[in-house]
Protein backbone atom coordinates (compact mmCIF):
# COMPACT_ATOMS: atom_id res chain seq x y z
CA UNK A 1 0.00 0.00 0.00
CA UNK A 2 2.59 2.59 1.18
CA UNK A 3 4.90 1.27 -2.28
CA UNK A 4 1.72 1.74 -4.34
CA UNK A 5 1.38 5.70 -2.71
CA UNK A 6 4.66 6.36 -3.06
CA UNK A 7 4.53 5.41 -7.10
CA UNK A 8 1.64 7.57 -7.41
CA UNK A 9 3.05 10.74 -5.87
CA UNK A 10 6.41 10.36 -8.20
CA UNK A 11 4.64 9.92 -11.09
CA UNK A 12 2.01 13.00 -10.04
CA UNK A 13 5.27 14.88 -9.75
CA UNK A 14 7.16 13.99 -13.08
CA UNK A 15 3.91 15.32 -14.88
CA UNK A 16 4.01 18.37 -12.68
CA UNK A 17 7.33 18.86 -13.72
CA UNK A 18 7.08 19.91 -17.57
CA UNK A 19 4.20 22.74 -16.72
CA UNK A 20 7.00 24.55 -14.48
CA UNK A 21 9.80 24.06 -16.96
CA UNK A 22 10.22 26.55 -20.02
CA UNK A 23 7.81 24.51 -22.67
CA UNK A 24 10.92 24.73 -25.49
CA UNK A 25 13.57 25.53 -22.58
CA UNK A 26 17.21 24.32 -22.21
CA UNK A 27 15.77 22.11 -18.67
CA UNK A 28 13.20 20.55 -20.39
CA UNK A 29 15.74 19.46 -23.05
CA UNK A 30 17.21 17.97 -20.20
CA UNK A 31 14.44 16.83 -18.05
CA UNK A 32 13.52 14.78 -21.23
CA UNK A 33 16.40 13.53 -21.96
CA UNK A 34 16.68 12.23 -18.18
CA UNK A 35 13.63 10.11 -18.62
CA UNK A 36 14.42 8.38 -22.20
CA UNK A 37 17.89 7.40 -20.34
CA UNK A 38 16.37 6.01 -17.70
CA UNK A 39 14.03 4.28 -19.57
CA UNK A 40 16.85 3.23 -21.58
CA UNK A 41 18.81 2.05 -19.01
CA UNK A 42 15.91 -0.13 -17.93
CA UNK A 43 15.75 -1.39 -21.07
CA UNK A 44 19.64 -2.50 -20.84
CA UNK A 45 18.68 -3.67 -17.00
CA UNK A 46 16.99 -6.92 -18.39
CA UNK A 47 20.02 -7.78 -19.86
CA UNK A 48 22.60 -6.60 -17.40
CA UNK A 49 20.52 -6.62 -14.45
CA UNK A 50 18.21 -10.27 -14.49
CA UNK A 51 20.39 -11.89 -17.09
CA UNK A 52 23.41 -10.58 -15.27
CA UNK A 53 25.40 -10.30 -18.97
CA UNK A 54 27.29 -6.78 -18.98
CA UNK A 55 26.08 -5.17 -22.53
CA UNK A 56 28.34 -2.56 -23.85
CA UNK A 57 26.70 -2.76 -27.17
CA UNK A 58 23.46 -1.33 -26.88
CA UNK A 59 24.04 1.39 -28.72
CA UNK A 60 23.64 -0.56 -31.93
CA UNK A 61 20.13 -1.06 -31.34
CA UNK A 62 19.61 2.62 -30.05
CA UNK A 63 20.78 3.71 -33.54
CA UNK A 64 18.86 1.38 -35.64
CA UNK A 65 15.84 2.63 -34.23
CA UNK A 66 16.53 6.51 -34.60
CA UNK A 67 17.88 5.56 -38.10
CA UNK A 68 14.91 3.11 -38.98
CA UNK A 69 12.12 5.71 -38.38
CA UNK A 70 13.15 8.22 -39.49
CA UNK A 71 14.51 6.92 -43.19
CA UNK A 72 10.97 5.74 -43.51
CA UNK A 73 9.59 9.10 -42.90
CA UNK A 74 12.19 10.68 -44.93
CA UNK A 75 12.12 8.47 -48.05
CA UNK A 76 8.36 7.19 -47.88
CA UNK A 77 6.67 9.39 -45.09
CA UNK A 78 5.90 7.19 -42.70
CA UNK A 79 4.88 8.67 -39.04
CA UNK A 80 7.36 7.66 -36.45
CA UNK A 81 4.41 6.02 -34.76
CA UNK A 82 4.72 3.34 -36.97
CA UNK A 83 8.31 3.69 -37.93
CA UNK A 84 8.86 3.07 -34.02
CA UNK A 85 7.33 -0.41 -34.51
CA UNK A 86 9.58 -0.87 -37.52
CA UNK A 87 12.69 -0.40 -35.33
CA UNK A 88 11.78 -2.09 -32.37
CA UNK A 89 11.51 -5.12 -35.08
CA UNK A 90 14.88 -4.49 -36.84
CA UNK A 91 16.53 -3.76 -32.90
CA UNK A 92 14.98 -7.50 -32.17
CA UNK A 93 16.69 -9.18 -34.86
CA UNK A 94 19.65 -7.29 -34.45
CA UNK A 95 19.64 -8.42 -30.55
CA UNK A 96 18.70 -12.28 -31.73
CA UNK A 97 22.03 -11.64 -34.46
CA UNK A 98 24.59 -10.75 -31.77
CA UNK A 99 23.18 -12.55 -28.78
CA UNK A 100 23.52 -16.42 -30.44
CA UNK A 101 26.98 -16.29 -30.81
CA UNK A 102 27.95 -13.93 -27.54
CA UNK A 103 25.52 -14.71 -24.98
CA UNK A 104 27.53 -18.06 -24.30
CA UNK A 105 30.34 -15.89 -23.11
CA UNK A 106 30.60 -14.37 -19.38
CA UNK A 107 31.38 -11.11 -17.77
CA UNK A 108 34.25 -9.49 -19.73
CA UNK A 109 33.99 -11.29 -22.65
CA UNK A 110 30.44 -10.79 -23.34
CA UNK A 111 31.10 -6.79 -22.47
CA UNK A 112 34.11 -6.79 -24.98
CA UNK A 113 32.07 -8.72 -27.54
CA UNK A 114 28.83 -6.72 -27.46
CA UNK A 115 31.29 -3.40 -27.56
CA UNK A 116 32.90 -4.76 -30.71
CA UNK A 117 29.23 -5.10 -31.84
CA UNK A 118 28.52 -1.70 -31.16
CA UNK A 119 31.19 -0.77 -33.26
CA UNK A 120 30.36 -2.39 -35.60
CA UNK A 121 27.34 -0.53 -36.54
CA UNK A 122 28.73 2.59 -36.21
CA UNK A 123 31.27 1.74 -38.64
CA UNK A 124 28.44 0.02 -41.28
CA UNK A 125 26.08 3.41 -40.80
CA UNK A 126 28.98 5.74 -41.45
CA UNK A 127 29.97 3.71 -44.44
CA UNK A 128 26.40 2.93 -46.02
CA UNK A 129 25.74 6.38 -47.16
CA UNK A 130 23.36 5.48 -49.67
CA UNK A 131 20.50 4.60 -46.63
CA UNK A 132 21.94 6.49 -44.00
CA UNK A 133 23.56 9.50 -45.41
CA UNK A 134 27.06 8.50 -44.32
CA UNK A 135 28.86 11.01 -41.45
CA UNK A 136 26.64 13.72 -42.98
CA UNK A 137 24.04 12.32 -40.59
CA UNK A 138 20.25 12.39 -40.92
CA UNK A 139 17.96 15.60 -39.93
CA UNK A 140 14.42 14.97 -39.60
CA UNK A 141 12.55 16.23 -41.77
CA UNK A 142 9.74 18.84 -40.85
CA UNK A 143 6.47 18.41 -40.74
CA UNK A 144 3.43 20.01 -40.00
CA UNK A 145 3.01 19.59 -36.02
CA UNK A 146 0.19 17.26 -34.88
CA UNK A 147 0.36 13.98 -33.03
CA UNK A 148 -0.53 11.58 -35.30
CA UNK A 149 3.04 12.92 -37.19
CA UNK A 150 4.89 13.03 -33.90
CA UNK A 151 5.98 16.50 -34.69
CA UNK A 152 5.44 19.26 -32.27
CA UNK A 153 6.06 22.94 -31.71
CA UNK A 154 7.11 22.72 -28.25
CA UNK A 155 9.45 20.27 -26.24
CA UNK A 156 6.59 19.60 -23.78
CA UNK A 157 5.22 16.76 -25.31
CA UNK A 158 8.10 14.92 -25.98
CA UNK A 159 8.70 14.94 -21.53
CA UNK A 160 5.14 13.22 -22.10
CA UNK A 161 5.99 10.91 -24.13
CA UNK A 162 9.49 9.95 -22.65
CA UNK A 163 7.60 9.80 -19.68
CA UNK A 164 4.97 7.21 -20.82
CA UNK A 165 8.11 5.36 -22.36
CA UNK A 166 10.07 5.19 -19.26
CA UNK A 167 6.82 3.97 -17.30
CA UNK A 168 6.01 1.32 -19.92
CA UNK A 169 9.54 0.20 -19.94
CA UNK A 170 9.98 -0.35 -16.09
CA UNK A 171 5.83 -2.73 -15.86
CA UNK A 172 7.49 -4.67 -18.60
CA UNK A 173 10.81 -4.71 -16.67
CA UNK A 174 8.56 -5.42 -13.27
CA UNK A 175 6.10 -8.00 -14.82
CA UNK A 176 9.56 -9.71 -16.12
CA UNK A 177 11.29 -10.07 -13.08
CA UNK A 178 8.25 -11.08 -11.08
CA UNK A 179 7.07 -13.79 -13.27
CA UNK A 180 7.99 -17.28 -14.35
CA UNK A 181 10.83 -15.25 -16.44
CA UNK A 182 12.17 -14.22 -14.22
CA UNK A 183 12.85 -17.14 -11.60
CA UNK A 184 14.45 -18.82 -14.94
CA UNK A 185 16.56 -15.78 -15.03
CA UNK A 186 17.80 -15.45 -11.43
CA UNK A 187 18.07 -19.62 -11.23
CA UNK A 188 20.47 -18.90 -14.27
CA UNK A 189 22.40 -15.58 -12.58
CA UNK A 190 22.57 -17.67 -9.11
CA UNK A 191 23.51 -20.98 -10.47
CA UNK A 192 23.78 -21.53 -14.47
CA UNK A 193 25.02 -25.33 -13.71
CA UNK A 194 22.15 -26.13 -11.09
CA UNK A 195 19.72 -24.39 -13.69
CA UNK A 196 20.94 -26.66 -16.58
CA UNK A 197 20.60 -29.87 -14.72
CA UNK A 198 16.66 -28.91 -13.18
CA UNK A 199 15.09 -28.22 -17.23
CA UNK A 200 16.08 -24.46 -17.59
CA UNK A 201 16.95 -24.05 -21.20
CA UNK A 202 19.55 -21.36 -20.38
CA UNK A 203 20.19 -20.09 -23.85
CA UNK A 204 16.52 -19.57 -25.16
CA UNK A 205 15.55 -17.41 -21.78
CA UNK A 206 18.49 -15.16 -22.33
CA UNK A 207 17.74 -14.55 -26.09
CA UNK A 208 14.26 -13.61 -25.45
CA UNK A 209 15.61 -11.57 -22.71
CA UNK A 210 18.26 -10.33 -24.94
CA UNK A 211 15.67 -9.57 -28.02
CA UNK A 212 12.70 -7.91 -25.70
CA UNK A 213 15.84 -5.51 -24.17
CA UNK A 214 16.69 -5.24 -28.32
CA UNK A 215 13.11 -4.15 -29.20
CA UNK A 216 12.94 -1.57 -26.76
CA UNK A 217 16.13 -0.01 -26.74
CA UNK A 218 15.39 0.49 -30.66
CA UNK A 219 12.04 1.86 -29.78
CA UNK A 220 13.47 4.69 -27.31
CA UNK A 221 15.82 5.42 -30.50
CA UNK A 222 12.96 6.65 -32.57
CA UNK A 223 11.71 8.69 -29.76
CA UNK A 224 15.77 9.98 -29.47
CA UNK A 225 15.61 10.96 -32.99
CA UNK A 226 12.55 13.05 -32.75
CA UNK A 227 13.60 14.73 -29.74
CA UNK A 228 17.35 15.30 -31.14
CA UNK A 229 16.02 15.97 -34.59
CA UNK A 230 19.72 15.39 -36.02
CA UNK A 231 21.70 13.24 -35.44
CA UNK A 232 25.19 11.33 -37.20
CA UNK A 233 26.97 7.63 -36.65
CA UNK A 234 28.96 8.90 -34.13
CA UNK A 235 25.43 9.99 -32.12
CA UNK A 236 23.32 7.33 -32.32
CA UNK A 237 25.80 4.51 -32.48
CA UNK A 238 28.43 6.37 -29.52
CA UNK A 239 30.02 3.67 -27.15
CA UNK A 240 31.05 6.62 -24.73
CA UNK A 241 27.51 8.52 -24.97
CA UNK A 242 25.23 5.61 -25.52
CA UNK A 243 26.71 1.88 -24.71
CA UNK A 244 28.56 2.72 -21.72
CA UNK A 245 26.34 5.67 -20.07
CA UNK A 246 23.44 3.60 -20.23
CA UNK A 247 24.86 1.23 -18.51
CA UNK A 248 26.86 3.37 -16.43
CA UNK A 249 23.61 4.45 -15.31
CA UNK A 250 21.84 1.29 -14.47
CA UNK A 251 25.18 0.12 -12.48
CA UNK A 252 25.04 3.77 -10.47
CA UNK A 253 21.44 2.97 -9.68
CA UNK A 254 21.23 -0.27 -8.71
CA UNK A 255 21.67 -3.77 -10.69
CA UNK A 256 18.57 -5.43 -11.45
CA UNK A 257 15.71 -3.09 -9.27
CA UNK A 258 13.26 -1.28 -11.29
CA UNK A 259 14.37 2.10 -9.34
CA UNK A 260 18.25 1.78 -10.21
CA UNK A 261 17.99 3.35 -13.41
CA UNK A 262 15.14 5.79 -12.59
CA UNK A 263 17.70 6.83 -9.80
CA UNK A 264 20.79 6.84 -11.85
CA UNK A 265 18.99 8.43 -14.62
CA UNK A 266 18.17 11.43 -12.68
CA UNK A 267 21.54 11.84 -10.67
CA UNK A 268 23.94 11.38 -14.15
CA UNK A 269 22.46 13.21 -16.64
CA UNK A 270 21.52 16.34 -14.85
CA UNK A 271 25.11 16.19 -13.11
CA UNK A 272 26.58 16.16 -16.41
CA UNK A 273 25.06 18.64 -17.87
CA UNK A 274 25.26 20.82 -14.83
CA UNK A 275 29.41 20.10 -15.02
CA UNK A 276 29.48 20.94 -18.88
CA UNK A 277 27.10 24.21 -17.70
CA UNK A 278 29.54 25.41 -15.18
CA UNK A 279 33.01 24.11 -16.06
CA UNK A 280 33.04 24.05 -20.03
CA UNK A 281 34.52 27.53 -19.93
CA UNK A 282 37.48 26.46 -18.06
CA UNK A 283 39.95 24.62 -19.21
CA UNK A 284 39.12 21.71 -21.58
CA UNK A 285 38.37 18.65 -20.19
CA UNK A 286 37.56 20.25 -16.85
CA UNK A 287 34.42 19.30 -16.34
CA UNK A 288 34.25 15.70 -17.30
CA UNK A 289 37.06 15.41 -15.22
CA UNK A 290 35.11 16.89 -12.31
CA UNK A 291 32.55 14.36 -13.72
CA UNK A 292 34.37 11.49 -13.64
CA UNK A 293 35.42 12.41 -9.89
CA UNK A 294 31.95 12.31 -8.60
CA UNK A 295 31.18 8.89 -10.10
CA UNK A 296 34.24 7.52 -8.75
CA UNK A 297 33.08 9.11 -4.92
CA UNK A 298 29.60 7.67 -5.77
CA UNK A 299 30.75 4.45 -6.37
CA UNK A 300 33.05 3.95 -3.63
CA UNK A 301 29.98 5.23 -1.21
CA UNK A 302 27.41 3.23 -2.84
CA UNK A 303 28.98 0.13 -4.57
CA UNK A 304 25.53 -1.39 -4.97
CA UNK A 305 23.98 1.26 -6.21
CA UNK A 306 22.17 4.72 -5.67
CA UNK A 307 18.96 2.34 -4.05
CA UNK A 308 20.59 1.13 -1.32
CA UNK A 309 20.73 4.64 -0.13
CA UNK A 310 16.82 3.49 0.68
CA UNK A 311 17.69 0.36 2.28
CA UNK A 312 20.11 2.59 4.88
CA UNK A 313 17.62 4.96 5.30
CA UNK A 314 14.85 2.04 6.44
CA UNK A 315 17.20 0.70 8.67
CA UNK A 316 18.18 4.00 10.14
CA UNK A 317 14.34 5.05 10.72
CA UNK A 318 13.92 1.23 12.22
CA UNK A 319 16.93 1.25 14.30
CA UNK A 320 15.77 4.74 15.61
CA UNK A 321 12.04 3.33 16.11
CA UNK A 322 13.16 0.80 18.32
CA UNK A 323 15.03 2.96 20.08
CA UNK A 324 12.21 5.07 21.50
CA UNK B 1 10.91 -64.59 -22.19
CA UNK B 2 11.61 -61.23 -23.64
CA UNK B 3 14.15 -59.85 -21.93
CA UNK B 4 12.63 -56.55 -20.22
CA UNK B 5 13.94 -53.02 -21.73
CA UNK B 6 17.48 -51.84 -19.03
CA UNK B 7 16.26 -48.49 -17.19
CA UNK B 8 20.10 -47.04 -18.50
CA UNK B 9 22.17 -48.55 -21.40
CA UNK B 10 25.41 -47.05 -21.77
CA UNK B 11 26.92 -48.93 -24.32
CA UNK B 12 31.19 -48.23 -25.99
CA UNK B 13 30.58 -44.70 -24.12
CA UNK B 14 33.58 -42.70 -25.24
CA UNK B 15 33.23 -38.72 -24.08
CA UNK B 16 35.05 -36.02 -22.88
CA UNK B 17 36.29 -32.33 -22.78
CA UNK B 18 37.26 -30.68 -25.84
CA UNK B 19 40.26 -32.57 -27.85
CA UNK B 20 40.46 -35.06 -24.33
CA UNK B 21 38.74 -37.97 -24.23
CA UNK B 22 38.08 -38.46 -20.62
CA UNK B 23 36.35 -42.30 -21.07
CA UNK B 24 36.76 -44.92 -22.87
CA UNK B 25 34.11 -47.48 -23.65
CA UNK B 26 31.93 -47.69 -20.84
CA UNK B 27 29.37 -50.46 -20.34
CA UNK B 28 26.80 -50.16 -18.01
CA UNK B 29 22.97 -51.22 -17.45
CA UNK B 30 20.67 -50.59 -15.24
CA UNK B 31 17.37 -52.18 -14.45
CA UNK B 32 14.16 -50.01 -13.36
CA UNK B 33 14.33 -50.44 -9.81
CA UNK B 34 17.73 -50.60 -9.18
CA UNK B 35 20.33 -49.10 -6.59
CA UNK B 36 23.74 -48.83 -8.29
CA UNK B 37 27.10 -47.33 -7.62
CA UNK B 38 30.29 -46.01 -8.84
CA UNK B 39 33.17 -46.03 -7.23
CA UNK B 40 36.74 -45.23 -8.35
CA UNK B 41 39.81 -42.37 -7.44
CA UNK B 42 39.24 -39.29 -7.90
CA UNK B 43 39.53 -37.76 -11.77
CA UNK B 44 38.54 -41.61 -12.77
CA UNK B 45 36.16 -40.13 -15.06
CA UNK B 46 33.38 -41.19 -12.68
CA UNK B 47 31.50 -37.47 -12.77
CA UNK B 48 32.32 -37.70 -16.33
CA UNK B 49 29.67 -40.38 -16.87
CA UNK B 50 26.84 -38.96 -14.88
CA UNK B 51 27.67 -35.36 -16.94
CA UNK B 52 27.30 -37.07 -20.04
CA UNK B 53 24.01 -38.89 -19.10
CA UNK B 54 22.50 -35.53 -18.23
CA UNK B 55 24.33 -34.35 -21.44
CA UNK B 56 26.23 -31.79 -20.00
CA UNK B 57 29.50 -33.23 -21.27
CA UNK B 58 29.61 -32.33 -25.29
CA UNK B 59 31.35 -34.23 -26.70
CA UNK B 60 30.16 -38.08 -26.61
CA UNK B 61 29.95 -41.23 -29.04
CA UNK B 62 28.31 -44.27 -28.27
CA UNK B 63 24.98 -45.87 -27.08
CA UNK B 64 24.07 -43.57 -24.33
CA UNK B 65 19.70 -44.29 -23.80
CA UNK B 66 17.15 -44.40 -21.12
CA UNK B 67 13.93 -46.78 -21.75
CA UNK B 68 15.14 -46.96 -25.20
CA UNK B 69 15.39 -43.25 -25.99
CA UNK B 70 18.46 -42.18 -26.99
CA UNK B 71 20.18 -39.45 -25.04
CA UNK B 72 22.66 -38.42 -27.37
CA UNK B 73 20.30 -36.54 -29.37
CA UNK B 74 18.84 -34.27 -26.36
CA UNK B 75 20.01 -31.55 -24.81
CA UNK B 76 20.62 -30.63 -21.10
CA UNK B 77 17.62 -28.94 -20.24
CA UNK B 78 15.66 -31.93 -22.32
CA UNK B 79 16.60 -34.21 -19.88
CA UNK B 80 14.84 -33.56 -16.61
CA UNK B 81 11.67 -33.63 -18.32
CA UNK B 82 12.36 -37.35 -18.90
CA UNK B 83 12.56 -38.51 -15.72
CA UNK B 84 16.20 -37.96 -14.62
CA UNK B 85 17.25 -36.00 -12.09
CA UNK B 86 20.85 -34.84 -11.55
CA UNK B 87 22.72 -33.98 -8.22
CA UNK B 88 25.81 -32.58 -9.05
CA UNK B 89 28.79 -32.50 -7.23
CA UNK B 90 29.65 -29.25 -4.86
CA UNK B 91 25.87 -28.96 -3.64
CA UNK B 92 24.76 -26.54 -6.36
CA UNK B 93 22.02 -24.61 -4.59
CA UNK B 94 20.44 -21.03 -5.50
CA UNK B 95 21.91 -19.44 -2.85
CA UNK B 96 19.97 -16.18 -2.85
CA UNK B 97 17.29 -17.79 -2.90
CA UNK B 98 14.94 -19.60 0.03
CA UNK B 99 14.45 -23.14 0.35
CA UNK B 100 11.41 -23.67 -0.94
CA UNK B 101 12.09 -21.68 -3.74
CA UNK B 102 14.95 -23.45 -4.34
CA UNK B 103 12.60 -26.75 -3.75
CA UNK B 104 9.63 -25.79 -6.31
CA UNK B 105 12.11 -24.74 -9.34
CA UNK B 106 13.49 -28.23 -8.80
CA UNK B 107 9.72 -29.15 -10.24
CA UNK B 108 10.56 -26.24 -12.94
CA UNK B 109 9.53 -29.15 -15.83
CA UNK B 110 6.86 -30.28 -13.80
CA UNK B 111 4.81 -26.70 -12.88
CA UNK B 112 1.79 -28.03 -14.15
CA UNK B 113 1.41 -30.88 -11.73
CA UNK B 114 -1.28 -29.97 -9.07
CA UNK B 115 0.60 -32.41 -6.51
CA UNK B 116 3.73 -30.00 -5.77
CA UNK B 117 2.82 -29.37 -2.20
CA UNK B 118 2.64 -33.16 -1.57
CA UNK B 119 6.07 -33.91 -3.08
CA UNK B 120 7.71 -30.77 -1.00
CA UNK B 121 5.74 -32.39 1.77
CA UNK B 122 7.55 -35.53 1.70
CA UNK B 123 11.38 -33.92 1.51
CA UNK B 124 10.20 -32.44 4.62
CA UNK B 125 9.29 -35.93 5.56
CA UNK B 126 12.78 -36.96 4.58
CA UNK B 127 15.29 -34.25 5.56
CA UNK B 128 13.46 -32.67 8.29
CA UNK B 129 16.08 -29.70 8.92
CA UNK B 130 14.60 -28.61 5.42
CA UNK B 131 11.61 -28.28 6.88
CA UNK B 132 12.56 -26.11 9.65
CA UNK B 133 14.76 -24.07 7.38
CA UNK B 134 12.19 -23.48 4.46
CA UNK B 135 11.99 -20.03 4.80
CA UNK B 136 15.99 -19.46 5.06
CA UNK B 137 18.02 -18.12 2.28
CA UNK B 138 19.99 -21.62 0.83
CA UNK B 139 22.99 -19.79 0.70
CA UNK B 140 23.19 -19.51 4.43
CA UNK B 141 22.83 -23.06 4.87
CA UNK B 142 25.44 -25.70 6.41
CA UNK B 143 27.28 -27.62 4.01
CA UNK B 144 25.23 -30.54 4.61
CA UNK B 145 21.99 -28.94 4.81
CA UNK B 146 22.82 -27.32 1.11
CA UNK B 147 23.21 -31.09 0.45
CA UNK B 148 19.78 -31.94 1.41
CA UNK B 149 18.53 -28.93 -0.53
CA UNK B 150 20.02 -30.11 -3.58
CA UNK B 151 19.04 -33.55 -3.48
CA UNK B 152 15.13 -32.52 -2.64
CA UNK B 153 15.26 -30.21 -5.10
CA UNK B 154 15.70 -32.94 -7.78
CA UNK B 155 13.19 -35.10 -5.63
CA UNK B 156 11.12 -32.43 -6.62
CA UNK B 157 10.86 -34.07 -10.30
CA UNK B 158 9.83 -37.30 -9.04
CA UNK B 159 12.64 -38.85 -11.39
CA UNK B 160 12.74 -41.93 -12.40
CA UNK B 161 16.81 -41.99 -11.95
CA UNK B 162 18.61 -40.13 -9.82
CA UNK B 163 21.72 -39.06 -11.02
CA UNK B 164 24.00 -38.45 -7.34
CA UNK B 165 27.33 -37.36 -7.64
CA UNK B 166 29.45 -37.09 -4.65
CA UNK B 167 26.71 -36.40 -2.10
CA UNK B 168 28.97 -36.60 1.12
CA UNK B 169 31.92 -35.34 -0.19
CA UNK B 170 33.42 -33.04 2.30
CA UNK B 171 30.47 -33.43 5.04
CA UNK B 172 30.75 -34.52 8.37
CA UNK B 173 30.73 -38.04 9.06
CA UNK B 174 27.14 -37.87 10.99
CA UNK B 175 25.77 -35.94 8.12
CA UNK B 176 26.81 -38.91 5.40
CA UNK B 177 25.37 -41.31 7.69
CA UNK B 178 22.32 -39.38 7.25
CA UNK B 179 22.45 -38.98 3.61
CA UNK B 180 22.56 -42.53 3.34
CA UNK B 181 19.78 -43.44 4.90
CA UNK B 182 17.62 -41.19 3.18
CA UNK B 183 19.54 -42.36 0.00
CA UNK B 184 17.72 -45.90 0.69
CA UNK B 185 14.52 -44.53 1.58
CA UNK B 186 14.56 -42.83 -1.69
CA UNK B 187 15.43 -46.20 -3.02
CA UNK B 188 12.68 -47.91 -1.08
CA UNK B 189 10.35 -45.72 -2.53
CA UNK B 190 10.85 -46.91 -5.69
CA UNK B 191 13.33 -44.75 -7.70
CA UNK B 192 16.17 -46.18 -9.24
CA UNK B 193 19.91 -44.20 -8.04
CA UNK B 194 23.29 -44.01 -9.98
CA UNK B 195 25.90 -42.71 -7.28
CA UNK B 196 28.68 -41.98 -7.68
CA UNK B 197 31.40 -41.73 -4.57
CA UNK B 198 34.37 -41.54 -3.60
CA UNK B 199 33.84 -43.28 -0.36
CA UNK B 200 33.68 -46.77 -1.38
CA UNK B 201 32.65 -48.09 1.93
CA UNK B 202 29.48 -45.84 2.03
CA UNK B 203 28.77 -46.64 -1.52
CA UNK B 204 28.90 -50.33 -1.19
CA UNK B 205 27.02 -50.39 1.56
CA UNK B 206 23.85 -48.63 0.04
CA UNK B 207 24.16 -49.36 -3.56
CA UNK B 208 23.39 -53.49 -4.49
CA UNK B 209 25.47 -53.35 -7.27
CA UNK B 210 28.89 -51.51 -8.36
CA UNK B 211 31.32 -50.29 -11.29
CA UNK B 212 34.85 -50.06 -10.47
CA UNK B 213 36.35 -47.30 -13.22
CA UNK B 214 39.97 -46.53 -13.61
CA UNK B 215 41.07 -43.99 -15.45
CA UNK B 216 38.42 -43.55 -17.58
CA UNK B 217 37.72 -47.40 -17.89
CA UNK B 218 35.67 -49.99 -16.42
CA UNK B 219 38.08 -52.56 -14.51
CA UNK B 220 35.80 -54.52 -12.31
CA UNK B 221 31.81 -54.59 -11.88
CA UNK B 222 29.75 -57.03 -9.59
CA UNK B 223 27.40 -56.93 -6.85
CA UNK B 224 28.62 -54.96 -3.60
CA UNK B 225 28.97 -57.75 -1.36
CA UNK B 226 31.80 -59.22 -4.35
CA UNK B 227 33.52 -56.06 -4.66
CA UNK B 228 33.70 -55.86 -1.02
CA UNK B 229 35.34 -59.19 -0.41
CA UNK B 230 37.38 -58.35 -3.99
CA UNK B 231 41.07 -58.39 -2.26
CA UNK B 232 41.91 -55.19 -5.05
CA UNK B 233 39.25 -53.16 -4.34
CA UNK B 234 40.01 -53.54 -0.71
CA UNK B 235 43.34 -52.99 -0.85
CA UNK B 236 43.05 -49.62 -3.50
CA UNK B 237 39.84 -47.97 -1.99
CA UNK B 238 38.94 -49.46 1.28
CA UNK B 239 42.45 -49.77 2.79
CA UNK B 240 42.70 -52.62 4.49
Amino acid sequence: MKRWIAIVVIVLVAMAVPQVLNPSGYWMRVFTLTLLFAAMAQAWNLIGGLANQLSLGHAAFFGIGAYTSTILLLKFGISPWIGMFAAGALGGLAALVIAVPTMRLQGHYFALATLAFGEVARVIANVWTSLTGGPGGLSVPFVPPSFAAYSFKQLLPHAYIALVALIIVTVIFEVIRRGAMGYRLRAIRENAAAAEVIGIDTTKVKLQTAVISGVLTAMLGTLFAQVAVFFDPDTAFSAASISIRVALIAIIGGVGTAVGPILGAFFIVPIEELMNDLFSSGAAGLSQLIFGVILIVVILWRPRGLVTIFEALRARLQGRGAQS
Amino acid sequence: MIPAQPLLEIKALNAGYGGIEVLHDIDIEMQEGEFVCIIGANTAGKSTILRAISRLVPNVRGTLRFKGVDLAARTAHDIPSLGIAHVPEGRHVFPDMSVEENLMLGAFTARKSTDLKQRMERIFELFPRTRERRAQLAGTLSGGEQQMVAVGRALMLQPKLLLLDEPSHGLAPKVVEEMHDAFVKIHQGGTSILLVEQNVGLALDVAARGYVLESGRVTLKGTSAELNANPAVRAAYLGI
